[in-house]
């Protein structure tokens, strides 16, 4: 028994405000695009015939296609460092440190940033990476380089790193969340019949920290492949990914063609979570 | 079984596992204050960078110290004034925040009914959170052209925006039910109560840390909101967007002034909420029973 009966009329009333909410702003545009994308004809207007004319010439570009190539390239290498990163962040903070102060403090210091705005760390990133920028001048100072290294801002390198700065925490947060929830008894066991902190780590955690691995790694794959702030403010006009395409066909007022890459985006992106889905059960980590 | 496996690494290494995890904890640590450093940085040269002199640059060296950036920021003239801007995302923050909160609150009460179909619900509801703002936006423009209705920050973006936080809100009160003792209901039941009267007085005062936790979400998620925006806000643009045309014109030390100006101000939010838990879990902690 609690405040709400179960399979009551009240829930079914309280439920409909959010539902209703997220099809008309979210489900229902999602199904415009897709609808938009098979429109034919000249004009734009949706009495045009339904065809697949849009995407034949879109796909016929070698350059478009190039793109969608280094999209998902960007994609690989950005989960593939802020996974690494992120666990080996999670589990020094949350395994290797012990004093709940220093716990806290570290921890605070990785997740404020995430709280402040994305747009305003990325236009950071330009002092921080330019010619005369703080790690030029610090790599100077410690004598590593000769001469400041052009190639930081403006490049896929400076996007790159950004990147990283930006999305490791997405990576780290859920192993952190299921790091925490592995009971010590378990370690202990181990360690009592003998186990050595490395099979401890390949038998015990790294399986139950799986699920959290897998989320972070869709929540960087969704955030890396659709984030075009990052390209254009650390990137200036001289990178483009499809998110940047999208932007471009928009302004350009191009909509059959922004519903196309739009469509593209969205298949590679459900084709991601069905991966990460048939891996882990999402349901089952929360609970 | 363990035990057999965990004696072979240990005989072909000469290092003893205690000298090895301790230089597994310090090889971690300097992964993570490095990452820090990396993360901190970029955004310390933008505060001090703010305080440059007149003639100073976007970058180094500094061209002596000054508040001239934030005095152009407070009189600024019409074209780069970033004080509407700023004005409609703090309302359209405000406006989103209180949205999430009776929205989220309401969604996650009627998941703990178990209604029919609550299993696709937690679905709809955790779409928002996967589906990108670039496509979420498009789409929304798509619809309201085809509606005839001219887009606005305070209608369309408005909309978007909810949609965004939404799921956030969702989730963390999810978790906050999740942890919440029905037990206690149930006392206010047996006693009495009707099930508003047991809502109001025993659920929504356990619940306040998570609500006020979804009105932040809310709040910044909004905020700072750009993609979803873009595309809905029509003629009278946000805090970024104005951010956002500023640094496609020109980069001026004037962008970092309004960015550590911002970034300040989430901080002491941050600080004032983190207060404010702590002031809480040290009061109850002063009770006989939790």
């Amino acid at each position: 028994m609690s405040s709400i009966r179960p399979r009551s009329a009240a829930a079914y009333w309280l439920a409909i405000p959010a539902g209703l909410w997220m099809l008309a702003a979210v489900v229902l545009p999602t199904l415009l695009i897709l609808w938009v994308s098979l429109w034919g004809g000249q004009s734009v207007s949706p009495h045009n015939p339904i065809t697949f004319d849009n995407y034949t010439r879109f796909l016929s570009n070698a350059n478009y296609r190039w793109l969608i190539l280094e999209t998902l390239g960007q994609t690989a290498m950005i989960m593939g460092i802020t996974g690494v990163l992120g666990y080996c962040i999670a589990y020094f903070l949350t395994v290797k440190v012990t004093s709940p102060a220093w716990r806290t403090a570290l921890f605070l210091a990785f997740v404020i940033p995430f709280w402040t705005s994305t747009l305003i760390r990325a236009i950071a990133f330009v002092p921080f990476l330019g010619v005369n920028g703080l790690l030029n001048q610090a790599l100077l100072a410690l004598g590593l380089i000769e001469r400041p290294i052009q190639a930081f801002l403006y490049s896929r390198l400076g996007v790159s790193m950004a990147q990283v700065s930006l999305y490791t925490l997405l990576a780290s947060g859920p192993v952190v969340y299921m790091l925490n929830s592995i009971p010590p008894a378990l370690r202990e066991a181990a360690m009592t019949l003998k186990a050595t902190p490395f099979t401890v780590f390949r038998r015990i955690i790294l399986p139950l920290t799986l699920p959290g691995i897998v989320i972070g790694q869709v929540l960087v794959f969704l955030n890396v492949l659709a984030d075009f702030i990052t390209v254009t403010t650390v990137g200036g006009n001289k990178l483009a990914f499809l998110g940047n395409l999208i932007l471009l066909f928009y302004e350009g007022s191009q909509i059959r063609a922004t519903a196309v890459v739009s469509v593209l985006l969205m298949a590679v992106m459900l084709a991601g979570v069905a991966v990460a889905l048939r891996i882990v059960d999402i349901r089952k980590v929360g609970g | 079984m363990l035990g057999a496996r965990g004696q072979r690494p240990r005989a072909r290494l000469t290092m003893h596992w205690k000298t090895r995890s301790r230089l597994t904890s310090w090889l971690l640590g300097a992964v993570t204050i490095g990452f820090l450093l990396f993360q901190w940085l970029p955004m310390f040269t933008m505060f001090l960078l703010s305080f440059a002199g007149e003639n100073g640059g976007t970058t180094f060296p500094m061209n002596g110290v000054s508040l001239h950036w934030y005095r152009k920021l407070w009189d600024a003239d019409l074209f780069d004034d970033f004080k509407p801007p700023m004005l409609r995302s703090f309302l359209l923050a405000l406006g989103c925040s209180a949205t999430t909160v009776v929205l989220s609150v309401s969604a996650a009460q009627a998941m703990r009914g178990r209604f029919l179909g609550s299993g696709a619900y937690f679905y709809l509801l955790l779409l928002g959170l996967m589906a990108p703002g670039i496509l979420v936006g498009f789409g929304f423009a798509i619809l309201t052209r085809l509606l005839g209705i001219e887009g606005a920050w305070n209608t369309t973006a408005y909309v978007v925006h909810v949609s965004w936080a939404l799921p956030f809100g969702f989730m963390t009160m999810l978790a906050v039910f999740n942890r919440f003792d029905p037990r206690l209901e149930e006392a206010a039941l047996t006693l009495g109560a009707n099930r508003i009267t047991a809502f109001r007085r025993i659920t929504w005062p356990i619940i306040l840390p998570g609500v006020i936790g979804t009105a932040l979400f809310g709040f910044s998620l909004s905020y700072d909101e750009y993609a979803r925006t873009l595309f809905t806000a029509g003629s009278d643009g946000t805090l970024p967007l104005a951010i956002m045309a500023q640094l496609d014109r020109q980069l001026t030390p004037e962008l970092y002034a309004i960015g550590t100006v911002t970034t300040v101000m989430s901080l002491v939010a941050i600080f004032l909420c983190t207060f404010a838990f702590w002031l809480r879990s040290r009061a109850l902690r002063g009770r006989p029973t939790p």
